[in-house]
C-alpha cells in the first residue's frame, strides 16, 4: 500500500507554495491533499478549499495509475481560470514529478530494507538453528520463528519423516488446538500429496483445491515447505491461516531461507543422535559382554549405572550439605552413565576360574572332590586295616572301635576342610595348624605311590585367611581395574565424556588410599568416581546371586557399607546422601527380592552427622 | 496505542542511513514525527529544541561523534527521559560497553534489522 503522506515533507511544499503563489496573484489559496491526508494549505482568507466547493480547481496527483494525492488552488477573482489551469497544471507536474522520483527511491529502499531483514534473520537463524544438535530443538526452533508478533500464520507445524520409510510424523506445532487440526490434516488427500512433493508452495484458497474435502474447518491457506539435506527429504515444515489468501510470496521466501538453515541442522542433529546411539549401543555390547561371562555377575552392570544415576540426581538435587553445588547436565549424566557401565570392562581380560572361584580349591574344577577322594581311599584303608586285624587274631570288638574311631576323624577331618574351603570362615592360625596336620596324613595311588594327603597348592589355598582368592588370583582379579583404565584410555570420547575413563576406574580406590589400582586418595578422586564405587559396592551386597554367599538383606548391607564409611573406605558423605535420601530404598524397591528388604535404622547411621 | 503524536530523532551524516531508518519507523503505529540531523552538532540542538522520546544516534559522525551528544543529552536533567539507542557499523564489545557508559539505552549495528528496530522502536515508546 502507497502511504504517499509520507512522500513528501511539508516543509518542502510550504517553501514551494511561497515561491511560486505570489507569481500567480495574490490572495490565492492553496492546500496539498495526499493519502488522505491535509500536508499543506495556503489560506489566508479562510475559504472553503475542499474539493469541489466553488471556485476551487483540483488537480489530481497519481502513482502506479491511482490517484493518491490531489493539489487545491483558489484564486479570488473568478475570471482567471485558463491562468490558473496553467499554473496548477506545473505546479502539480513538478509536484508529480517529486513524488514518482520518491516512490522510486522508496522503492530501492524497501527492497535494501528487505535484504538487511533477510540477512538478520539468516544471521539469526544460523545461530539459533545451530545452537542444538537434539533434532527435537532444532525444529522447535525452526517453528518458533513463524509463532507470534510479526507473523502471518496461525497455525505451524513440523512433521518429521521416519527413518526408514515415508511416513511423517507431528513433531511440533503452535496454534489452537493444533495438534488436532494438524493430525487432521495428516489423514488428508492434500498431504499425502504435499508430503512427496520435492518443493514448497503456497494454496491461499484450500477450498479451490481438489484434494481438499474441508478436512480442517479452520484451515483457509496453507503454506508448506520440505525440509531438505543432501537430497534427502528429512520433514515438513507446514503453515496454515484460518485467512483465504493468507500468505504472501514473502511468506514462502522467508521460510525457504529459515528451512534451508533448519535442514542442515536437522541433517547434523540427526547424524550426531545416530553416532550417539550407535555409541551407546557399543557400550551395551560391552556391558553385555561382561556380565554374560560370569552368572554371578549378571546385570551388575546394568544395574551399577542406575545406582550410581540414582546417587548423582539426590546430589544434584541437594539445596543444602555438601553436594549443594554438584550439578548434573544431559552431558554429565550420559558420562556417568558410560562410565558405570564400563567400570569392569577390564573383567573382559580376567580369567573366568578368578572371577568365578567359588570356594578355595575352585581350579576350573573344584578340587574338593579329589580331596573327597583320598578321604574315600583312606577309609577303605582303614576297612582294609580291620580286616587284616581280625585275619591276624585280633579281638573283633577293639578290630571295630579302632576302625570306628578313625572313620570318625576321617569325617570330622573332612567336614572341617569342607568349612574351610567356601571361604566364609576366618582362617586363625588355630585352623591352619589343624590343616597343614590333616594334610600330612598320606595315601597309596593307583602305582603303589606315596602321597600326602593334600598338596602344597592345596593347602595355600585352603589357608586363605578371608575369602576365596589367593594373594595371585587377588592380584589377577585386582588388575582387572588397570584393563579398564587400559581399555578406556584408547577410546577416543568426545569432550562430553572426556572424564568417564578417570569415573569408571575409581570404583576400587578407597577414601584412605588403600585402594586400587592406584592407591588415589579421596581428594584425588572425583565425586562421580566416588559415587560409581558406593554403587559398585551395594550392588555387590545386594546382588541376587555370588560365588560366596546368598543375597544379602539391605540392612546387612547398609551396616557393612557404615562400617566401610567408618573405616574411610566410602565417602562417608555420599554414604550419609544415600541413606538420608534413601537412595537404597528406591533401588531396593525396583530391584530386590522382598525378602532381602528388611527394616533400615538410617538414624542409627546419621547420628552425629558432620560432627 | 500512542498518546500523541511521539517524535523520534534521527543522527546520522549518512543520508541512506537517515533515509532507510525513516522508513522503517513509518510502519510505526501512532504516526510518531520522525525528525533528522546529519551530524551530531545538528542532532544535539535538533534533541534540545524537539525533545523527542526516542532518539537513533550513530557514533561515528563529522563535528561531534555519538557518544558526545549522548553525554550531553545525558547532562542535561530535563532530558532524563529521553531513550538513547547507539548505531555503530562496528561491532565492538568495547564500543558498546562506551556506549552504555555514555547512558545509551541499546546498541544496534549496521546493517540493522528492519524488525529488530520497529519492535525496539514500539518496546521504548511503550506499544505492546
Amino acid at each position: 500500500m502507497i502511504k504517499a503522506e509520507h512522500y513528501l515533507k511539508s516543509a518542502w511544499v510550504r517553501r514551494q507554495f511561497e515561491l511560486m503563489l505570489p507569481l500567480l496573484s495574490s490572495g490565492i489559496s492553496a492546500a496539498l491533499q495526499l493519502g488522505g491526508k491535509r500536508l499543506v494549505e495556503f489560506n489566508e482568507a479562510g475559504h472553503d478549499l475542499s474539493e469541489g466547493a466553488p471556485g476551487v480547481r483540483a488537480f489530481p496527483l497519481t502513482l502506479e495509475g491511482e490517484q493518491v494525492g490531489t493539489l487545491l488552488l483558489r484564486l479570488p477573482a473568478q475570471n482567471e481560470t485558463a491562468q490558473v489551469e496553467a499554473w496548477g497544471n506545473l505546479l502539480a507536474h513538478s509536484l508529480q514529478g517529486m513524488l514518482e522520483a520518491e516512490h522510486g527511491r522508496r522503492s530501492v529502499a524497501r527492497e535494501t530494507l528487505e535484504s538487511y531483514r533477510e540477512m538478520a534473520l539468516l544471521q539469526r537463524a544460523v545461530t539459533d538453528l545451530n545452537h542444538s544438535l537434539k533434532p527435537a530443538a532444532v525444529v522447535a526452533a525452526l517453528l518458533k520463528e513463524f509463532d507470534g508478533r510479526n507473523n502471518t500464520a496461525d497455525y505451524g507445524a513440523v512433521f518429521m519423516r521416519a527413518a526408514d520409510n515415508d511416513d511423517c510424523d507431528l513433531a511440533v506445532s503452535f496454534g489452537e488446538n493444533a495438534g488436532k487440526d494438524f493430525a487432521r490434516l495428516k489423514d488428508s488427500r492434500l498431504f499425502a500429496d504435499i508430503s512427496v512433493r520435492e518443493t514448497g508452495d503456497i494454496v491461499n484458497d484450500l477450498s479451490s483445491s481438489p484434494l481438499w474435502a474441508g478436512d480442517v474447518a479452520n484451515f483457509q491457506a496453507l503454506l508448506w515447505l520440505p525440509l531438505v539435506a543432501d537430497g534427502e527429504r528429512l520433514g515438513l515444515l507446514v503453515l496454515a491461516s484460518r485467512h483465504i489468501e493468507g500468505f504472501s510470496a514473502a511468506d514462502l521466501k522467508r521460510a525457504q531461507t529459515l528451512s534451508s538453515v533448519a535442514a542442515t541442522a536437522l541433517r547434523n542433529a540427526q547424524l550426531y543422535a545416530a553416532e550417539q546411539k550407535m555409541f551407546q549401543s557399543f557400550v551395551r555390547v560391552i556391558a553385555t559382554a561382561i556380565d554374560a561371562k560370569s552368572p554371578y555377575t549378571a546385570g551388575h552392570c546394568r544395574r551399577v549405572p542406575e545406582i550410581t544415576l540414582m546417587i548423582a540426581e539426590a546430589a544434584h538435587q541437594a539445596n543444602s550439605g555438601p553436594f549443594v553445588d554438584f550439578t548434573l547436565d544431559e552431558d554429565e549424566r550420559n558420562a556417568m552413565e558410560i562410565a558405570a557401565m564400563l567400570h569392569d570392562c577390564g573383567k573382559v581380560v580376567t580369567p573366568e576360574w578368578v572371577v568365578d572361584k567359588a570356594t578355595k580349591l575352585d581350579c576350573i574344577a573344584n578340587r574338593i572332590h579329589l580331596v573327597a577322594l583320598r578321604f574315600e581311599v583312606l577309609r577303605r584303608d582303614a576297612l582294609i586295616a580291620r580286616y587284616r586285624a581280625l585275619a591276624e587274631g585280633e579281638k573283633p570288638e577293639s578290630a571295630e572301635t579302632v576302625y570306628q574311631e578313625r572313620l570318625r576323624q576321617l569325617d570330622d577331618d573332612f567336614s572341617f576342610l569342607e568349612k574351610c574351603n567356601t571361604g566364609t570362615e576366618f582362617i586363625s592360625s588355630e585352623h591352619l595348624a589343624r590343616i597343614e596336620s590333616i594334610a600330612q596324613q598320606r595315601w597309596n595311588d593307583t602305582r603303589g605311590e606315596n602321597h600326602p594327603l593334600l598338596t602344597e597348592n592345596e593347602v595355600y589355598n585352603l589357608a586363605i585367611q578371608r575369602g576365596t582368592l589367593n594373594p595371585e588370583e587377588r592380584i589377577i582379579i585386582e588388575y582387572h581395574a588397570v584393563h579398564t583404565i587400559n581399555m578406556l584410555s584408547q577410546i577416543a570420547f568426545p569432550r562430553s565424556l572426556r572424564n568417564v575413563t578417570e569415573y569408571a576406574a575409581g570404583h576400587h580406590e578407597r577414601m584412605d588410599g588403600k585402594g586400587y589400582p592406584r592407591g588415589l586418595k579421596g581428594d584425588q578422586l572425583s565425586i562421580p568416581a566416588r559415587m560409581v564405587a558406593i554403587a559398585d559396592i551395594f550392588e555387590a551386597l545386594t546382588a541376587p546371586d555370588r560365588p560366596y554367599r546368598k543375597p544379602g538383606k539391605l540392612s546387612w548391607a547398609i551396616d557393612i557399607m557404615h562400617r566401610m564409611k567408618l573405616d574411610n573406605h566410602i565417602d562417608g558423605d555420599l554414604f550419609d546422601l544415600f541413606l538420608s535420601e534413601k537412595v537404597y530404598l528406591a533401588y531396593a524397591s525396583k530391584h530386590l527380592a522382598a525378602n532381602q528388604i528388611d527394616e533400615v535404622d538410617a538414624s542409627r547411621y546419621l547420628a552425629g552427622r558432620g560432627s | 496505542m500512542m498518546s500523541e503524536n511521539a517524535k523520534i530523532v534521527i543522527v546520522d551524516d549518512e543520508i541512506h542511513i537517515r533515509s532507510l531508518l525513516e522508513q522503517t519507523l513509518e510502519d510505526l503505529e501512532g504516526e510518531p514525527k520522525i525528525l533528522t540531523a546529519a551530524n551530531g552538532v545538528e542532532g544535539l540542538a535538533l534533541i534540545e529544541r524537539e525533545h523527542p522520546r526516542l532518539v537513533f544516534l550513530d557514533v561515528m559522525m563529522p563535528l561531534m561523534n555519538g557518544y558526545e551528544v549522548c553525554a550531553a543529552v545525558r547532562k542535561n536533567p530535563a532530558l532524563a527521559d529521553i531513550t538513547i539507542v547507539m548505531l555503530t557499523a562496528k561491532g565492538q564489545e568495547s564500543d558498546r560497553v562506551k556506549g552504555l557508559q555514555e547512558g545509551a539505552h541499546r546498541f544496534i549495528t549496521k546493517p540493522f534489522d528492519p524488525d529488530e528496530i520497529l519492535n525496539l522502536a514500539r518496546e521504548m515508546l511503550g506499544h505492546s
